[in-house]
């Protein structure tokens, strides 16, 4: 029999986390659908379920110094109404599903859910961010790279709750997220394209480029971003097709009942291409 | 009858508010999952998961008490293994053989469901696998041998006009082009659904269904037991499009087996999921057009091989397939044309009617060969067609007169003011990031030839109730198209009264007459019609008080004639006509294309009632879009890929812009107040229209949908 936890507060919801092996949900978007049942029937959780979202602990967002706290059990729509949330994490949590689920769905559980495909996965990456994994012994940061180690796995610890997802404040003039979806509502992606970068009279301070669902993680280069760094535009723009052939060899799709490999790689490199090459025009215009 | 007339305020035109509408928007409808039953028990299929293979054995664990396991054994003496559609060639519980992954072996029923769940997984089932095939090419070529007959046919048709070998003989030049549609999912609203119960003396099913009395026959047929001890109750109706029109036959007739033996009430409610993997799509086709022209370039014959993909057993195939090549010349007069249709046997889940019922897939590929001629002879494809429109007296595929009276060069020109078609035809051709199609079709209305007269002999009737109000007898029903508020409406027009005061319950066999099936755009016209005759009689025979009951069965139009064997004479008492224009946007980075504008006319005799048809035209065009441009739904080892909302995607508000309707009025004198069928009509021109604007777009043949980016991305890489 799957028992139900509802704790009074972040500690009693820490406890239970350590002393049963429950499966914790915030907005249930993903889990319900995962473990769905024939319709009666309560649905088929593996184990004992922990309920978050009422914890008033996880409902804020703040800006603490230079980070952005993001609570981990507040909804999607709350995240994308805030004035502080990033552009580029704006529109990718404005193109997640449908506004029912953008209110009850939490952006730690998108992480949690550590889909390739996840939309606000890809902008996380290219924004550095960090997750605050808390248990009973303490709290400790990880970076979402470090954090999604493959396709629905993660370091998160059987004693561990994400409580909040960081985003480090920084300045960045270039904010671009695209979404290739399966139609233009409630889809899921065949691939994501998000940049993040920084320029400054000219120069390329700053690029961070990551590529969702072309791999079994987000696909993302220190390396080929660091060529960027310290370069005029123009250079950036003639460094145009050595950057595509660096994440030419970095994207490896697969088939599946969404899209071909062969059309997530094309496009992907095209999406990077047409941004490379229109990186001029969108700083004139900021 | 004038447009002033019927389009304005007062006319039968003008809108009402729906009957069902406040019952459905405030969610108080009652689906059959909202039905309480006492004593209810759950059921569950037993369903292969070989596409292919021979039984060896099916091991059944020992069943706690009230629980049962019900297969073939459980038939009574005199009934049959079969389900009766068209012919009873699919089983109600799969024979010594499977034939594809989902058909039935039995049904697991009892009181508790996770108990049934357990049940179900602790049978085992051992096959010897046999060699698959699931393409057209696959099932032609026998692959692991035939599944029927020594050719995998079901049928094959052959219809011919004129000589189209001297055609051929002294052809010029000769056009040929091979045009593909994929399966599509109806997804309706309300999953497939039945209760099954012992109800004073007799089995009755609660049904979500459009035909009451194909249930009621399908199940007699299996019990072995006649048609009048088997009543059949239609529940409202969340959806169907065709896809609850022989289905239900499946799950009635395992059902009332369970019934019949256990006598209890039993659910047998399909999850989402489960039903779009187990149920039966809309056929695949493959068509070959050749053309041949003379030296000016002018069609002088046509060849035409045309090849639906059938699936695991017959169903209705054959009729659509008939279909399919009756409309295969579209909206022309071509002079030499042979067609031959075959429907083929794979191992893929049995393919069944679908809104349009093969004539999409037979004008998908006419229409765009149309499209491919005009360009190779360097005209916009939608003069190259206006060119060929046949006209009232014109010979039709199936050598007759054409009878109906043609509108369609005036929907051309309304389409065209609406739209700008003709200038931006040409002005796109320059543009590489846009593009517009063109598609102008018909649709026959009601059964194919005679079958309404021979087949279905619809009968409605009509009775004067106490209250004062005037009660509606038919089998057709409302399943979301608005027949409701269409009956009462004609009803009440004729006795002069509100739409409130015509009584028309959900069908239920002990008490309607049989008025046919709701499918093949046949309700409003067909039984429309008699409904019609109904209250005009009861009007004159109101004074003789209440209880005075009416009744009016279907004659066929004086002057048509039909050979069901030949296919030769009129193939349907009227066409629906139509023509539609979508305009679309392409991004060069990711091959998405966006559908900037679709602009839709249609001659549907006269519109009962313009909302309720020109929900139907949005409704029906970005179904049909959705099948043009995004619903992928591949076969992988027997089973549907694409099977949950997720990856089967239909498309939402957000994915294509708000249709335009216009109609021209066309009064048809069987039709009640002028009116012919409409609800298939509008599905059938936007896939074309499509297909031809991305075309035009990226400057390529297109061939096949759904054209997705994928796809676009391919063609325009294969240069």
């Amino acid at each position: 029999m799957v028992r139900a936890f509802k704790p009074a507060d972040l500690t009693e919801a820490l406890r239970l986390r350590k002393e049963t092996a429950c499966v914790p949900l915030a907005g249930g978007t993903d889990l319900m659908v995962k473990y769905r049942n024939w319709t009666g029937l309560p649905p088929a959780f593996p184990g004992d379920v922990l309920f978050l979202s009422h914890l008033k602990e996880l409902q804020t967002l703040e800006r603490r110094g230079e980070t952005l706290r993001i609570g981990a059990g507040v909804p999607l729509a709350d995240i994308a109404a805030w004035p502080e949330t990033p552009a580029v994490l704006r529109e990718a949590v404005r193109g997640i599903a449908a506004p029912a689920i953008r209110n009850v769905a939490t952006l730690a559980g998108n992480v949690c859910n550590a889909s390739p495909a996840g939309d606000g996965i890809c902008a996380l990456y290219a924004l550095d961010a960090r997750l605050e994994l808390t248990s009973v012994d303490g709290t400790r940061e990880v970076s979402i790279l470090a954090f999604i180690t493959g396709p629905g796995r993660t370091v998160l610890r059987r004693d561990e709750l994400v409580t909040a997802v960081l985003v480090p404040r920084r300045a960045a003039n270039i904010q671009v997220f695209r979404k290739v979806g399966t139609r233009k509502a409630n889809a899921l992606a065949k691939l994501s394209f998000a940049a993040v970068g920084e320029v400054k009279e000219g120069i390329v301070d700053a690029m961070a480029l990551s590529f969702g669902a072309v791999g079994p993680t987000v696909v993302r280069s220190t390396e080929t971003e660091k060529r960027m760094a310290g370069k005029t535009l123009a250079e950036v723009t003639a460094l145009a097709p050595s950057i595509v052939e660096d994440y030419a060899a970095l994207i490896v799709p697969i088939d599946d009942q969404r899209s071909t490999a062969a059309y997530r790689k094309t496009v992907a490199l095209n999406l990077l291409k047409s941004f490379l090459e229109g990186l001029k025009e969108k700083v004139k215009g900021i | 009858m004038n447009k002033s007339d019927t389009l304005n305020e007062t006319g039968i035109s003008a809108p009402v508010r729906r009957v069902d509408a406040m019952e459905k928007l405030t969610g108080k409808a009652r689906y059959i999952s909202d039905y309480p039953f006492e004593g209810l028990l759950h059921a569950r299929l037993l369903r292969s998961d070989r596409p292919r293979a021979k039984i060896l054995g099916i091991e059944v664990p020992d069943l706690p008490a009230g629980y049962s396991y019900v297969d073939a054994r459980d038939i009574p003496a005199g009934g049959r293994n079969g389900i009766r559609m068209i012919t009873d060639d699919w089983p109600v519980f799969a024979r010594d053989e499977v034939r594809f992954v989902g058909e039935t072996l039995g049904l697991v029923v009892g009181p508790d469901r996770e108990k049934v769940l357990e049940i179900l997984s602790g049978i085992r089932v051992t096959y010897e696998e046999l060699e698959p095939a699931f393409t057209i090419e696959e099932g032609l070529a026998c692959k692991g041998g035939p599944i029927v007959g020594d050719d995998n046919l079901y049928g094959t048709y052959h219809l011919t006009k004129g000589d189209p070998e001297a055609a051929f003989r002294r052809a010029a030049r000769v056009v040929e082009g091979t045009y593909r549609t994929g399966f599509q999912e109806h997804l309706y609203l309300e999953p497939q659904g039945m209760v099954g119960t012992w109800e004073d003396g007799k089995i009755t099913l609660y049904a979500s269904a459009q035909c009451p009395f194909y249930i009621r026959k399908s199940v007699a047929h299996t019990l072995g037991i006649p048609e009048p001890a088997v009543r059949v109750r239609q529940v409202t109706t969340g959806g169907a499009f065709g896809g609850k029109e022989h289905f239900p036959d499946v799950i009635a007739t395992v059902l009332s087996v369970a019934v019949n033996k256990i006598r209890r009430p039993i659910r047998l409610v399909f999850e989402r999921a489960e039903d779009i993997r187990f149920t039966c799509k809309r056929h695949p086709s493959r068509v070959t057009i050749r053309t041949a022209l003379d030296e000016a370039g002018a069609i002088i014959g046509m060849d035409i091989d045309t090849v639906i993909n059938a699936g695991g057993y017959t169903s209705s195939s054959l009729i659509v397939l008939q279909r399919a090549i009756l409309h295969g010349i579209g909206v022309y007069n071509i002079p030499n044309v042979h067609i031959r249709g075959r429907a083929v046997a794979t191992n893929t889940f049995p393919s069944d009617a679908f809104r349009g019922f093969g004539a999409p897939q037979g004008l998908f590929a006419i229409e765009l060969h149309m499209s491919h001629l005009a360009r190779e002879l360097g005209m916009d494809p939608g003069s190259f067609k206006q060119k060929y429109f046949i006209k009232t007296g014109d010979t039709t595929i199936t050598n007759t007169a054409m009878k109906d009276e043609i509108r369609l060069n005036e929907m051309f020109r309304k389409v065209d003011a609406m739209s700008g078609y003709r200038r931006k035809v040409k002005a796109y051709d320059d543009d590489p990031l846009k593009g517009i199609g063109i598609a102008f079709v018909n649709h026959g209305c009601g059964f194919t030839g005679n079958g309404e007269q021979e087949i279905i002999k619809a009968v409605a009737e009509m009775e004067r109730l106490s209250d004062g109000r005037a009660a509606l007898y038919v089998s057709t029903v409302e399943m979301g198209q608005g027949l409701q508020t269409v009956l009462r409406k004609i009803a009440a027009r004729e006795l002069d009264c509100g739409v409130d005061n015509i009584v028309y319950d959900n069908p239920d066999t002990d008490r309607v007459p049989d008025s046919g099936p709701t499918v093949a755009s046949r309700s409003t016209m067909v039984v429309g019609y008699l409904v019609q005759q109904c209250a005009r009689e009861l009007k004159r025979r109101w004074g003789e008080g209440p209880g005075t009951r009416v009744r009016k069965q279907y004659r066929h139009p004086e002057g048509l004639t039909w050979d069901q064997d030949t296919l030769q004479g009129d193939a349907y008492p009227s066409y629906g006509w139509g023509v539609n224009v979508v305009e679309v946007a392409f991004d060069p980075v990711t091959y998405e294309v966006k559908t900037t504008g679709i602009w839709t006319v249609y001659d549907v005799g006269v519109p009962m009632d313009t909302r309720i048809v020109t929900g139907q035209a949005a409704g029906g065009g970005i179904q049909a879009l959705g099948y043009a441009a995004m619903e992928v739904c591949e076969v992988v080892d027997g089973r549907f890929r694409q099977h949950t909302l997720t990856d089967y995607t239909i498309p939402t508000a957000m994915d294509f812009p708000s249709v335009a309707c216009e109609f021209v009025e066309n009064p048809y004198a069987y039709g009640p107040f002028g009116a012919k069928g409409a609800g298939e009509l509008v599905f059938d021109a936007a896939a074309p229209a499509y297909a031809d604007a991305v075309g035009h777009l990226i400057g390529r043949k297109i061939h096949e949908i759904p054209v997705t980016p994928e796809k676009i991305m391919e063609v325009l890489q294969d240069e």
